[in-house]
C-alpha cells in the first residue's frame, strides 16, 4: 500500500500532467515502449522496432498484448491514441508530444482531418513517420500521455474514461474512492515489459495530504513505502528502518528575467551565484537532502559527460563584480514564488546572503496559477521554481529551459537567448549518434551555465523508507519506471 | 408553524442567489488562473487559450455569470475544471462523509458538553468544578492540528487501538478520532455556557417554589432546571454548525477523511471555479437549513417563544 499527497485529477493519459496522475495512469495504460527502474527504454506494448531513414521513420511490431477487458491491442488502438491525443477537439495540453509526427501540426490545427505521418500497416504493425529525426523519440512516447488506449472503451465512456480507464498496463484499475483510495489490480491479459511477482495481487494508493498522517499510517504498518518529510530525515536515517535514497531528475533554480536590467548584464547574474552560499543551505534548511547544481543536467543523467565547474561562494567576488557592472550600492529586486513554506524557508535564507552584498529582495508569494502566469509573461525580476524531468535524457533539460523558441510557459521563463545554444541544442535533438549529442549538450550546458541565466541551486535527493516485508523495491529514475513488477511481499 | 417554515424557506432564495453572486465574483477578483494550474508545466499559449475557450472562461464576465444562474435554475453545477466529473457527483459522494463526521461531533459535544457542564455546576463539588473548567479552557484552546496528531500518536501509535486515518467505509473505529477532534473546541465552549446557564436557572424563583413544593432534587434539576438552562446552548450548538463543516477543512486532512471540506481546500487551490462555487452553495443551503432547525427548536424548549400563538 502506498499514500500520496494529492490526489490524481484524471486517469485519461491525454490529460495526466501531474506527478499522481501520471504514475497512476502509466500503471494501467502499457506504452509502445516504456522506462525500467533505472530509465532504459524497454519494449512494452511493441516487442520490437525499426528505426529507419536515418531516424525519420519506426516502425512498430505489435506483441500479442490484451486490454484489461480482454480485447486485443490493435495497432489501430495505437494510432488512435496518438490521434486523440493531438486532436483539436481532445485540446490535451501535452500533444506537443508528439508535435514532430509528420502532418501533426496540420492535424492539431484543424487542417487536416488525418495525421499523414501515422500509418497502420495491419493489426500488430505501426508506422511512424518525423519530420525530422529525433534522437529521443522512444523517451517521448515512453511518457504517460502516450499510453495506449482503448478505442472501444473511450467511446463508450466519452468524457468520463478519466474515471474508468480500460489500458493494457500491468495493473487495472479496481475502485476509485474520491478522496479516500485507488485500488490497482492485476491486470491478468498484461503482456507487457516484465512479469509481476505473484506475491502482490494489488497496489492501494491512499490519498493522505498531510505529511505527519502518512508517517503514522506507516509506523503502524499500513504503508509499504513512505516518502521522508526533510524533517524527519534524520530519525530515520539513524532508526533501523530500510531507507533509500536517490538523486531526483529535478533541479531548483531561482529564474532571473534575462529581459531586463539589472539582469540582462551577465556580470551581475554571476555575482548573484557566488553571493549564495548553496552548500550551506542545503546543510541547514534541506538537512542535506540535495546536490548543489553545478551544472543544469541532473547527475543521473550525465552518463559520458564531464561535469561543469561550479560558481564558488565568494561574496568579495561577488560584490566586485556588481560593482564593475556599475551597481556598487547594490540594488532593489522582487523574487516570486508559489505558496509553499519550505519554499519561504529557503528563500529568506537566500535574502540574507543577497543582501550581504548588497541587494535587497523582497519576497512575492502568489497562488500557482497567478503565479506562473506572471512569469510566464515576464512580470517578476525572478521567481523561485523547479523543473522535473518528463523523460531521462539531458534534452528535456536543455531545451526546453534555454532555447529561445520556447520563451514563456513552454519552459524558458527566464527568457534566456542566445543563438549559439539554440543552433547546439537544435543540432543535438536531429543527431541521433549518442556519444556526438554528449559532446554538443555539454558544449551548451557550459555556455547556459557560464552566463547564469538563474540562480542555480540544487538537485533534490528523494529519501524512502519501506516497509519489512516489502521486498524487491527500489526509487526510480524517472517516476513513471516503477511498476511494481519486481516487488514482492514477504 | 408551516407557515413560519414556509417562510423561512423562501427567504432562502435570495439568501442563495447572494452567496451565488458574492461566490462568482470573489473569484474573478481573487488572482488566479484555472486554466495554467490544469495545463502541467510546459505549454504554449495557444494551448492556454483553446484550454480558457473550452471551459468557457473567454466569454465577458456577465455571460458568464448569466449562464452559470441559468444552468444553476436547472440544477446543474457544471462539471470540475480539472477532473472533467459533474459537480453533483462528487458532492453527493462526499456530502453524507462530511455530515457523519459533523453529526457525530455535535453528538459528542452536546452530550459530553452538557454533562460536563452539569457536573461543574454542583455545589456539592467545588473542585469538580473548577478542574473540570479548567479541562475546558484547555479545550477551547487547543488548535484543531496539534490535537489531532496527539491523538494520533496516543492511540493508534503507542497503544494500537485505533486506526491513524482513513474512512474506513464509516465504520465507528475511523469516525471516532477525527469526531473527537472536531467536538472538542464546541464540547468546551458547550460545558461552559451549561454551567453558566445552570448556576443562573438555579436562582430562579420558579425552582425555589418547585422546592417549596417537595419536589426532590432529580425533578427539579432534570426537569426544571436543565429544560430552562439548555436555551442557551442550543443557540451555542446550532451557531457552532458552521465550525463543524469549516472545522472539517482541517480535520478531514489529518485525518485523510474524504469530504466536502478537503474538496473545496483542492478547488481552491487549484481555482477549480465550478467545484468552489457548488460546494459553498450547498454549505450555505445546509447553513441556513439548520438555523431554521435550531428556531424551531427553541420553540420546543421554551413555549414562550413558540411562533403563532395559540396552539400551534
Amino acid at each position: 500500500m502506498l499514500a500520496f499527497q494529492t490526489e490524481p485529477t484524471t486517469l485519461d493519459p491525454a490529460f495526466a500532467v501531474d506527478y499522481s496522475s501520471g504514475l497512476v495512469a502509466s500503471l494501467i495504460h502499457s506504452n509502445l515502449v516504456c522506462f525500467d527502474v533505472d530509465g532504459r527504454i524497454r519494449a512494452d506494448a511493441a516487442g520490437s522496432w525499426d528505426v529507419l531513414n536515418s531516424g525519420r521513420e519506426y516502425v512498430f511490431h505489435l506483441k500479442h498484448g490484451r486490454f484489461s477487458s480482454g480485447s486485443r491491442v490493435k495497432a489501430e488502438d495505437v494510432a488512435f491514441s496518438f490521434e486523440r491525443l493531438l486532436s483539436p477537439d481532445v485540446h490535451s495540453p501535452r500533444w506537443w508530444i508528439l508535435k514532430d509526427v509528420t502532418g501533426a501540426e496540420d492535424f492539431h490545427s484543424g487542417q487536416k482531418s488525418t495525421v499523414d505521418g501515422i500509418e497502420v500497416i495491419d493489426d500488430s504493425t505501426l508506422s511512424i513517420t518525423l519530420e525530422r529525426p529525433v534522437a529521443y523519440f522512444l523517451d517521448l512516447i515512453a511518457m504517460p500521455s502516450c499510453g495506449i488506449v482503448s478505442k472501444d472503451a473511450v467511446e463508450k465512456e466519452g468524457s468520463a474514461y478519466g474515471r474508468r480507464p480500460i489500458g493494457s498496463g500491468p495493473w487495472a484499475l479496481y475502485s476509485w474512492k474520491e478522496g479516500d483510495l485507488l485500488r490497482l489490480v492485476r491486470n491478468p491479459y498484461y503482456g507487457g515489459y516484465g512479469v509481476a511477482k505473484q506475491s502482490v495481487g494489488g497496489i492501494t494508493f491512499r490519498i493522505l495530504p498531510e505529511s505527519m498522517t502518512r508517517v503514522a499510517e506507516f509506523e503502524v504498518g499500513n504503508l509499504d513505502v513512505l516518502e521522508v518529510p526533510r524533517a524527519e530525515l534524520n530519525r530515520w536515517k539513524s532508526s533501523r528502518a530500510k531507507v533509500l535514497s536517490r538523486e531526483e531528475l529535478r533541479i531548483v533554480y531561482i529564474g532571473l528575467n534575462n529581459r531586463r536590467p539589472p539582469f540582462n548584464d551577465v556580470r551581475v547574474r554571476r555575482a548573484l551565484n557566488m553571493a549564495v552560499d548553496v552548500q550551506s543551505i542545503i546543510e541547514h534548511v534541506l538537512f542535506g537532502a540535495a546536490v548543489k547544481a553545478d551544472g543544469i543536467v541532473p547527475p543521473g543523467l550525465r552518463d559520458g559527460m564531464q561535469p561543469v565547474d561550479g560558481y564558488r561562494y565568494d561574496p568579495e567576488e561577488a560584490r566586485l563584480l556588481l560593482g564593475e557592472a556599475g551597481y556598487e550600492d547594490g540594488f532593489e529586486m522582487e523574487i516570486w514564488q508559489r505558496e509553499n513554506p519550505e519554499g519561504g524557508r529557503i528563500l529568506e535564507s537566500i535574502q540574507g546572503y543577497l543582501a550581504r552584498v548588497g541587494v535587497k529582495v523582497r519576497i512575492v508569494t502568489r497562488e500557482w496559477g497567478a503565479f506562473k502566469e506572471a512569469v510566464d509573461k515576464g512580470t517578476p525580476d525572478a521567481f523561485y521554481l523547479d523543473w522535473f524531468a518528463d523523460y531521462p535524457d539531458a534534452e528535456n533539460f536543455l531545451f526546453p529551459l534555454f532555447h529561445s523558441a520556447n520563451i514563456g510557459g513552454k519552459g524558458n521563463r527566464a527568457a534566456y537567448r542566445n543563438s549559439v545554444v539554440d543552433s547546439l541544442l537544435d543540432e543535438a535533438s536531429m543527431t541521433c549518434n549518442a556519444a556526438r549529442r554528449s559532446v554538443l549538450y555539454l558544449e551548451a550546458e557550459r555556455i547556459i551555465y557560464d552566463e547564469a541565466p538563474w540562480i542555480f541551486l540544487w538537485f533534490p535527493v528523494k529519501y524512502e523508507v519501506v516497509s519489512k516485508r516489502l521486498e524487491g523495491y527500489r526509487i526510480p529514475l524517472i517516476f513513471n519506471g516503477q511498476r511494481f513488477l519486481d516487488v514482492e511481499i514477504k | 408553524m408551516l407557515k413560519f417554515i414556509a417562510k423561512r424557506l423562501l427567504t432562502l432564495i435570495p439568501v442563495l442567489w447572494g452567496v451565488v453572486t458574492v461566490t462568482f465574483i470573489v473569484m474573478y477578483v481573487v488572482p488566479g488562473d484555472p486554466v495554467r494550474s490544469i495545463a502541467g508545466e510546459r505549454y504554449d499559449e495557444q494551448t492556454i487559450e483553446e484550454l480558457r475557450a473550452e471551459l468557457g472562461l473567454d466569454k465577458p464576465l456577465a455571460v458568464q455569470y448569466v449562464d452559470y444562474l441559468w444552468k444553476l435554475a436547472r440544477l446543474d453545477l457544471g462539471r470540475s475544471f480539472v477532473t472533467r466529473r459533474p459537480v453533483i457527483e462528487s458532492i453527493r459522494e462526499r456530502f453524507p462523509r462530511t455530515m457523519l463526521l459533523a453529526f457525530s461531533a455535535m453528538l459528542i459535544a452536546v452530550v459530553f458538553g452538557i454533562s460536563i457542564g452539569v457536573l461543574a455546576s454542583s455545589p456539592r463539588f467545588p473542585w469538580l468544578g473548577n478542574s473540570l473548567m479548567t479541562f475546558s479552557l484547555v479545550g477551547v484552546s487547543i488548535p484543531v492540528f496539534w490535537l489531532g496528531l496527539l491523538l494520533i500518536y496516543l492511540f493508534s501509535i503507542k497503544l494500537s487501538i485505533l486506526p491513524p486515518s482513513g474512512y474506513g467505509g464509516g465504520s465507528i473505529q475511523y469516525l471516532i478520532m477525527p469526531a473527537v477532534t472536531l467536538s472538542f473546541a464546541s464540547m468546551a465552549t458547550v460545558a461552559r455556557v451549561t454551567r453558566a446557564s445552570f448556576l443562573d436557572t438555579v436562582g430562579e424563583d420558579y425552582v425555589r417554589t418547585a422546592r417549596s413544593k417537595g419536589l426532590g432534587d432529580i425533578m427539579i434539576y432534570g426537569k426544571h432546571v436543565l429544560r430552562n438552562a439548555l436555551i442557551p446552548v442550543i443557540t451555542i450548538v446550532g451557531a457552532d454548525f458552521g465550525s463543524y463543516l469549516s472545522g472539517s477543512v482541517l480535520t478531514e486532512s489529518i485525518f485523510g477523511w474524504p469530504g466536502l471540506g478537503r474538496l473545496v481546500v483542492q478547488a481552491i487551490l487549484k481555482r477549480d471555479f465550478p467545484v468552489i462555487r457548488g460546494a459553498v452553495i450547498f454549505m450555505a443551503l445546509l447553513f441556513v437549513i439548520v438555523n431554521l432547525v435550531v428556531d424551531i427548536s427553541y420553540g420546543i424548549a421554551d413555549p414562550r417563544m413558540r411562533v403563532g400563538g395559540n396552539g400551534e
